[in-house]
Formats: C-alpha cells, sequence, structure tokens
C-alpha cells in the first residue's frame, strides 16, 4: 500500500474507534446536505441579480434579458428539484439508527424549503420591467 | 508532559476527584486571573465586560433623548451628538449585543454539551482581550471627544477623508475590526466544540436545541464578518494611504461601502436574535413542563432563516436607484423571511398551548418578548414592500422598527435567560417582588420609547437630527419617547439592583431548581472549572433529568472521572453519532492570550496614529506568538489508544484525522473564502457600476510576473504535499518543507514586484487599486503560509510529528492549497482586467 493510502487506512483505522457496534456511523459529509437546497437558492440569488445587473449595463434587449432570467432561475430549480426528488426517494439506512432519520427527514424538508423559496423570491419578480 | 499510559486508578470519592480536577483545572489566584482560559471564566467576564458597554451604550442613548426631548434644546452642539449617536448604536451592536450573545454561548455550550471546555480555550481568552481592548479602544475615544461620528454604519462618502478628515472614522473601522477578531474567533471556537466536543451519545438528533441554534448563529458569524471586515480595510487603506475604492471621482463607489456593510449588518439581525431564540426554546418546554414542540421544524427553520438573512441585504438599500425587478427579487426574500421566524413562534405557543405552562418570573420576560418581537416582525414585513419603505425611509418609524427586532427581540429573552440561569452562576434565585416591578417598567417603558417612534416616524420626523423648530405635528409624541425612556432605564436600574440584591440575599437553592433536563444543570452550582467530574453518556440515564445523574458523575461514574498525568483532559466525538473518537488534551492557563492581545492592540493603535513602521514590527511579534503558540500543543510522542472510562479507549486527539484544529482550520478558510469572494464581488461591482471605469488607462499587468508567482504557488503546494508523503512513509520532510518556503517566497517577490507595476497608479484610479488589493491578498496568504512551514520545522525538530502525528502537516498543505486555488484566481482576474476595461467601452 502507498504511504498515504497506509496513512486514509489509519485515519479510517482511528476514526472507526467507538463506532456502534454493528452499525455504521453515518458520515459527517452528509450534513453538507442540509446546505445544499438553500446553497443554490444563494446561487440562484447571486447569478440571477449579477445577471440583472450586466444585463442593465450594457442595454440588453428587454425579451432576451428577461428570457436569459428565466432559463437561470429554472436551472436553479431543476437542481433544487432533483434535489428534493432524491432525498425523498432515498430510504433511510437502517444501520445509521434514529439520527440518519432525523438527518434524512431535515435534508428534505430544507430542500422543499429552499424550492419554495426560489419560486416565491425569484419567479414574480421577473414579470417587472427589466432596467427601470 | 509527562508519558504516562497506565489506565489512572479511579478516585475514590467525589471529594477527592473534586480536589484532584480542581487543581488540575482552576485559576490560579492574584495577577494569575489574567493566564485564565477556562470557558467559565471567560464567559462570565464576557458577559460582565458587554454589561458595562450595555450600561455605557444606554447612557449614551439616554443623552439623545434628552437632547431630542424638547425642541431647539443646547444640551449637546451637533458634533457631540453626532458622536454620542454614533456611539451609541455601535456599542449596543458591536461591543454589547455580539459579545452579550457570545457570552451566553461561551458560557453554557460547553455545559449544555456535556463536555468540560471549548476545543480552543487559549483562543477564547484571547478573543475576549481582543473584545476588551477594542472596545476600550472607542470608549477612550469618546472620552477624548474624538469619537466616531458617522453614524454606526459609516456610510461613504460621509466618513472619507473629505468629510471627516480627523481620527473619528478610522477609530471606529480600526477598533470595530479590532473587536471582529474576537466575534471570529470565538464563532470557529463554537463551530468546532459544538460538532466534536458533545457527550459520548449525544447524536445530533438528540443535541439539545440550544446547540443547534448556537451551532447556525456561529457560522453565520464566520460568514457575515468577513465583508465588513473587507470594507473595514478598504476604507481605512484609502483613508490612510489614499487607495481608491469608495470615491466616485476616481473610479471608486460609495454604494460598495453599502453592500459590504449590509452583507454583514442584515444577517447580524439574526445572529443576535438565533441565540435569544436559543434561550427562548430552551426556557418555555422547561416552564411549559413538556418537550419543545417541533424540534425537526425548528431545525429546518434555523437553517432556512440563516440562508435568507443573507439574501435580503438590499432592503437596507431600496433607496439608492437599484433597478426595480432587482429590489422586488430582495422585497420579496425580506417577506418569506418572516414563515421560518413564524415556524419558532409558533411552535413555542404548541409548547405552552400541550403543556402545563407554570409562571415564574423568567416567563415575565417571554411574555414581554412575544408582545414586542411580533410588533416589531410586522413592521418589518412592512418595511420589506418597496413603496412603504420609500415612503418611510430615514424617519424614525425604522429607527422604532429597528429596536423593537433588535432591541426588544433581544433585551427580553436576555433577560428572561439571566433570571433562568442566575441560579446557576450564583446559588441564588431573585428577589421576586422587585424582578416583578422592574419587569414591568422595562416594559412599559420600552414600549412607551419606542412605539412612540412608529407615530413621530410616520408623521414625518426625520432620523439623525440633533434638534428641530417644535412646530411639527409629533412634537408631544417625541416627547413621550423621552419620558418611556427614561421608564425603561429605571426599569433596567432596577433589574441592577435586583442582580446585586440577589448576590447578597437571594434565597440559596438546591441544584436544578427548575427540574430541566439538559447538562448544564447536571453539576454543582455555581460550576466547578471543570465543569463536569465526569462526562455523562446521554441516553436513557440522561433522560430521568439533569438533576437525577449529577451525583453519579460527581463520583466519576462517567467517561473521564479520575486525572492522569496532569493533564485537563475531555473527549472529541464523531461528529454525527456521538460516539467517543479521541482524547481531547486541552492547554492550561497562559498569559499568551494576554499578551497576544496587547501585542493586537499596539498594532491597532500604532495604526490608528499612523506610526506605521511600529504596527508592521508588532505585528511580526504577534506572528511569532502565534508560531510559539502552535510549538507547545500536542504530545512529543505516539500514545496510541488511551482508556477514557467505561471500557472505552481512544486515541489523543494528535493521532486522528479530524481532530478539532483541522475542524478550525476549515472553518476559517470558509471565513477567509468569503472575505475573498467579497474583494471579487467589490471588483466586478466597481467594473459595472462605479462611473470613470471605461475612460480609465487600461493596466498592463506584467504576464511574465504572474506566471512566475502561479507557478511558484503550484511549486509550494507539491512541495507541502511532498513533506506530508514523505513523513507518512517514515523519510524526513525538512528537504520538502524547505522547498515550500522557497517558493513561497518566490510567490511573494513576484507579486510585490506587480504590485509596485500596477497602472494605473492605485491612488489615482479604483482600478489599480483593486489590482494592489487583490495582489497584496495573495502576498498576504504566501506570508501566512511561511508562517505555518516555519512552525512545521520546529515542531519537526522538537518531535511533535511523526507518521502517526501528521496534523501540522495536513494543516499546512490546506492552507498552502487554498493559497494555490485563491491565488491562481486573483492572478487571473488581475490579467483580465485590460480586457474587462476594454468589454466597458464597447457598450452602446
Amino acid at each position: 500500500m502507498s504511504a498515504p493510502g497506509r496513512l486514509e487506512s489509519e485515519y479510517r483505522g482511528a476514526e472507526r474507534e467507538g463506532f456502534p457496534a454493528g452499525g455504521r456511523a453515518l458520515p459527517p459529509r452528509r450534513l453538507w446536505w442540509l446546505a445544499a437546497g438553500f446553497g443554490v437558492w444563494c446561487s440562484a440569488l447571486v447569478v440571477l441579480y449579477a445577471l440583472h445587473a450586466i444585463g442593465c449595463a450594457f442595454a440588453w434587449p428587454a425579451a432576451t434579458l428577461r428570457l436569459t432570467l428565466v432559463v437561470v432561475l429554472l436551472a436553479h430549480l431543476v437542481v433544487i428539484g432533483w434535489m428534493w426528488r432524491n432525498a425523498a426517494r432515498a430510504a433511510p439506512e437502517p444501520a445509521f439508527g434514529q439520527t440518519g432519520s432525523f438527518l434524512d427527514a431535515a435534508i428534505v424538508w430544507t430542500a422543499i424549503a429552499a424550492f419554495v423559496a426560489t419560486v416565491l423570491t425569484f419567479g414574480p419578480p421577473l414579470l417587472l420591467a427589466t432596467c427601470i | 508532559m509527562s508519558s504516562s499510559v497506565e489506565p489512572p486508578a479511579p478516585a475514590s470519592t467525589a471529594l477527592r476527584l473534586h480536589r484532584q480536577l480542581v487543581a488540575i483545572w482552576a485559576t490560579g489566584p492574584g495577577l494569575q486571573r489574567l493566564a485564565a482560559v477556562n470557558h467559565s471564566v471567560i464567559g462570565m467576564r464576557m458577559m460582565i465586560t458587554s454589561f458595562a458597554f450595555f450600561a455605557i451604550a444606554g447612557v449614551l442613548g439616554m443623552l439623545t433623548r434628552v437632547q431630542l426631548a424638547t425642541p431647539n434644546a443646547a444640551f449637546m452642539d451637533a458634533e457631540t451628538y453626532n458622536q454620542v449617536f454614533t456611539m451609541h448604536g455601535s456599542m449596543m451592536l458591536f461591543l454589547f449585543a455580539i459579545p452579550m450573545v457570545e457570552s451566553f454561548a461561551v458560557y453554557l455550550t460547553p455545559k449544555m454539551l456535556g463536555t468540560r471546555d471549548f476545543a480552543f480555550p487559549r483562543l477564547t481568552a484571547y478573543g475576549y482581550w481582543c473584545y476588551l481592548f477594542g472596545a476600550t479602544i472607542l470608549t477612550g475615544s469618546l472620552l477624548a471627544g474624538v469619537a466616531p461620528n458617522s453614524g454606526w454604519f459609516m456610510y461613504t462618502p460621509l466618513s472619507s477623508n473629505v468629510y471627516t478628515p480627523g481620527v473619528n472614522a478610522d477609530v471606529w473601522l480600526l477598533g470595530v475590526t479590532f473587536v471582529e477578531i474576537s466575534a471570529l474567533s470565538l464563532a470557529m471556537e463554537i463551530v468546532v466544540s459544538i460538532l466534536k466536543m458533545r457527550a459520548p451519545g449525544m447524536s445530533l438528533d438528540r443535541m439539545p436545541i440550544f446547540a443547534w441554534y448556537i451551532l447556525v448563529t456561529a457560522l453565520m458569524m464566520i460568514v457575515a464578518f468577513p465583508p465588513l471586515i473587507l470594507g473595514s480595510i478598504l476604507l481605512e487603506v484609502e483613508r490612510a494611504f489614499g487607495l481608491v475604492f469608495f470615491d466616485p471621482t476616481r473610479g471608486g463607489d460609495p454604494l460598495l461601502w453599502q453592500h459590504l456593510f449590509w452583507l454583514f449588518g442584515h444577517p447580524d439581525v439574526y445572529i443576535i436574535f438565533l441565540p435569544m431564540a436559543a434561550v427562548l426554546s430552551t426556557i418555555i418546554p422547561v416552564f411549559a413542563n413538556r418537550p419543545l414542540v417541533g424540534y425537526r421544524a425548528i431545525v429546518v427553520a434555523i437553517i432556512a432563516l440563516a440562508f435568507l438573512s443573507f439574501g435580503i441585504w438590499v432592503h437596507h438599500m431600496f433607496t439608492v436607484g437599484i433597478p426595480h425587478l432587482a429590489l422586488a427579487f430582495f422585497s420579496a426574500g425580506s417577506a418569506i423571511v418572516a414563515v421560518p421566524t413564524a415556524v419558532q413562534i409558533f411552535a413555542w405557543l404548541a409548547t405552552l398551548a400541550h403543556g402545563k405552562p407554570r409562571w415564574d418570573l423568567p416567563m415575565l420576560y417571554v411574555f414581554g418578548f412575544f408582545f414586542v418581537f411580533v410588533l416589531g416582525g410586522l413592521t418589518g414585513v412592512m418595511l420589506a414592500m418597496v413603496p412603504f419603505d420609500w415612503q418611510a425611509h430615514d424617519t424614525y418609524f425604522v429607527v422604532a422598527h429597528m429596536h423593537y427586532v433588535v432591541g426588544g427581540a433581544l433585551a427580553f429573552p436576555m433577560l428572561a435567560g439571566l433570571y433562568y440561569w442566575l441560579p446557576l452562576l450564583t446559588g441564588r434565585t431573585a428577589v421576586q417582588r422587585l424582578s416583578t416591578v422592574a419587569f414591568w417598567l422595562v416594559f412599559i417603558g420600552f414600549n412607551m420609547t419606542f412605539f412612540m417612534m412608529h407615530l413621530t416616524g410616520l408623521l414625518g420626523m426625520p432620523r439623525r437630527i440633533y434638534t428641530y423648530h417644535g412646530n411639527e405635528a409629533w412634537n408631544w409624541l417625541n416627547l413621550l419617547s423621552s419620558v418611556g425612556g427614561f421608564i425603561m432605564t429605571i426599569g433596567f436600574a432596577l433589574v441592577v439592583i435586583d442582580l446585586v440584591v440577589q448576590l447578597r440575599y437571594g434565597r440559596r437553592v438546591r441544584r436544578d431548581p427548575w427540574r430541566a433536563t439538559t447538562l448544564e444543570w447536571a453539576m454543582p452550582i455555581p460550576p466547578q472549572p471543570y465543569a463536569f467530574a465526569s462526562i455523562p453518556h446521554v441516553g436513557a440515564e440522561t433522560e430521568r433529568g439533569a438533576g437525577q445523574i449529577a451525583l453519579s458523575l460527581a463520583r466519576g461514574d462517567g467517561y473521564l472521572g479520575f486525572v492522569r498525568n496532569g493533564w485537563q483532559e475531555t473527549l472529541g466525538v464523531h461528529i454525527t453519532t456521538g460516539e467517543p473518537d479521541q482524547l481531547i488534551v486541552l492547554p492550561q492557563p497562559t498569559y499568551l492570550p494576554l499578551v497576544t492581545a496587547i501585542a493586537t492592540a499596539a498594532a491597532v493603535l500604532g495604526l490608528l496614529f499612523k506610526l506605521y513602521l511600529l504596527s508592521l514590527v508588532v505585528a511580526l511579534v504577534i506572528a511569532g506568538l502565534f508560531v510559539f503558540a502552535a510549538q507547545r500543543s500536542g504530545h512529543a510522542r505516539d500514545y496510541g489508544p488511551l482508556p477514557v472510562g467505561r471500557g472505552v479507549s481512544v486515541p489523543p486527539h494528535t493521532e486522528v484525522a479530524d481532530a478539532p484544529p483541522w475542524l478550525a482550520l476549515i472553518c476559517t478558510l470558509v471565513a477567509d473564502g468569503t472575505l475573498f469572494t467579497s474583494l471579487l464581488f467589490g471588483t466586478f461591482y466597481l467594473w459595472i457600476a462605479a462611473p470613470n471605469w471605461p475612460g480609465a488607462v487600461a493596466p498592463d499587468p506584467s504576464r511574465m510576473l504572474a506566471l512566475g508567482a502561479a507557478v511558484a504557488l503550484v511549486l509550494a503546494a507539491v512541495a507541502a504535499r511532498g513533506s506530508l508523503r514523505a513523513l507518512a512513509g517514515g523519510g524526513k520532510a525538512q528537504g520538502w518543507v524547505g522547498l515550500a518556503m522557497l517558493a513561497l517566497l518566490a510567490a511573494i517577490a513576484a507579486v510585490v514586484a506587480m504590485i509596485a507595476g500596477v497602472t494605473p497608479h492605485p491612488r489615482e484610479h479604483a482600478l489599480g487599486a483593486t489590482a494592489a488589493a487583490l495582489l497584496s491578498y495573495i502576498a498576504v496568504h504566501a506570508g501566512i503560509g511561511l508562517l505555518f512551514l516555519l512552525s512545521n520545522l520546529l515542531r519537526l525538530h522538537g518531535g511533535f510529528v511523526s507518521p502517526r502525528r501528521l496534523l501540522d502537516m495536513r494543516l499546512t498543505r490546506l492552507w498552502v492549497d487554498y493559497t494555490m486555488v485563491t491565488g491562481g484566481i486573483a492572478l487571473a482576474l488581475v490579467l483580465a482586467l485590460p480586457s474587462l476595461v476594454t468589454l466597458l467601452g464597447a457598450r452602446p
């Protein structure tokens, strides 16, 4: 085994100390999913706000600018929708126990909240005049 | 450090264990108190200090009410009034509100998590001293008559050199940034400690809701503070050295300051509110005699709230001329942020409705909170509507709203929490009658002061005026506001008297007087420096109530119910499951945090008095102190798994992958990355929005130097990896470390040469200033990378690093990787600036 491989194996060995007997520890990286839905919401805000500023500064035609913003919004909704579907479909792994169920439910609901927030925050404004 | 690994003999009695632990954990008497690093000591100091600044800021607020009570008042002149109202706001926000909520977090979080201390006690102490010294500089300026006078938001161009030529604005920029070091360091400390230092068995779903709130708040702080720190640095650099960022006549834009300020300022409202919501979510179930309704919904709500609060900063800028479509994004966001807030309020109401509430003093303040916060929330939704905001902007309606959401939502839960946890702090309860009178005076006074401001604002009373004619329709309502202010102040004075009386004459209470379930009550009151004589296992045994397990913990029946080698030991756990995975050995009391904070204060004062050479020298001393501090951490030998009680053995934190310093560096890089992103945002913002960019002289950065810097950064990253690989394979790493140092030196040299050749000159145009700022970012990070590598060399020499103890090298690798990535982006943007300027020229 290569040196880094040995190293990783040792780390994993250290991490295994104290894991529940017969079960698996829920990987900490799963926590990132709690932030994923609203992370995409943030991305939508930044991209829409920046594109709108650039479009207005460079005098893009109103229809082009609006269409661009709509496409960007839809792309973000697709991503959050995929997250929602993915999280909702994944059956909780029994090995992760109550903590896994708790986290799974929280991830699904943050994705739903982020989806609704994205629709409400960025959808209706796109009907307004673009650069006034 | 001693090197015994023998399983220690269990202490035979609770008293003997107590004595053994006190000998290890206690802070010494006399001057040794200055070396304290314990969270209970620092948390208490921070609480007392923040309340001292609350008192000062309160007096300043009263002075403004005296001045405004009657027309044409000669109580203060315009300049004094400007300083007083600026310092009232700045002190309340930066020196009271944020440190106060942090002090609650510092004092309570480890105890609620069932651990003995925070992950980085020296950082806790350093944070406190930075707060104290920074706050003292700000307060001192008030006494010297040179306090900040541009409002607590320091809008440019008012705060620029042209309109504020004295040191007033510098005091704010440097003093507040100094205090923010404290806020950021404590935020990282809190995140790492909550994730890694809970009681065994405390999986994420069993974590007290208080910890979820504090975790989310601390994460918000890590992301919210950097934009303001960047803004403060840029404005101070503009004021001190003439580099242009905000001056519109030279390609800057004053609105950039507003964006950077409110990117911090709006989340800050929730940074203050969420810990107070944590207090409410802890107290209400105890008094309702039932578990909190909707634990999971609340976790989702606070995550949503945290994100949404970052996306609505522009609602403070509705009147600056942003197109309607963009305003609508922020208007809608500002309205829907009320939803996750309402989820919490309904969860609290449902808990009360489904429980058997008992009425006690903290609940009076909970009632006060509900009344005030719902009102403040409703006016918030009103102000989120752009047409209404345009009417109410810059009137006292906004002042009223702000005080309801920031003042009321802070003050009432704070006092509820204070009365709830005072038995823990002092071992005594409040004198009931005095406390009740105090509550009603605060409640009536608060509403009389600030409700009237809604009306005066709607009648047209403008903000930030120091006097008025006396024929305005709002005169008598405004006078009532001042009267209400005095009633509220008398109420707060009674609270102080009540606390003093309680300390002296309050009825002594037994442990867990409220029959709570959280672990802070499972210890002797007042708490001992070691917090828990042994660490509980969260599960069936802790569900009986905190008071029920206290005796068995005191006897040492939990984890680590013994002492070993004089080490300050506590447990690290798996982030999600809460199973023990490492033994964390904490540093003992030291003067190092105090000395480092004094040096930091000297550097800040040097900048303030324009003694830049002194600041530079002291900055090098501070760097040396940090390297020195690193030399005193960890172990000089491998231990392998060590017994921690209850049949469990775990390795020390120096021998595992996810030790607290690793997570702390990730948090640091998240904060740093936010600052870098803000700098990129600033560059693009000036490009698209600032006047005078299209006609600017196109910059011509040296491609050769840029290539040299990029290659050097990549080489440093490769060498850092090489050092880690060599050490893991049992070889020597010094050569790789030396190579990495040389590469970083080369990168610094190339970048400094690029800064020297930046065109247009950074003092002439913002284009040059932003290029210089981006390049300086690389140089500073490469410089810090050198410190990491220097520390590596020293620790390799001292035997603190081995194939099992690779943490130092992994930290360095991560830092150098980050420097390489951000450096690459910064260099690419500097090289792209000429094309961006050309693109502007092609606009229709």
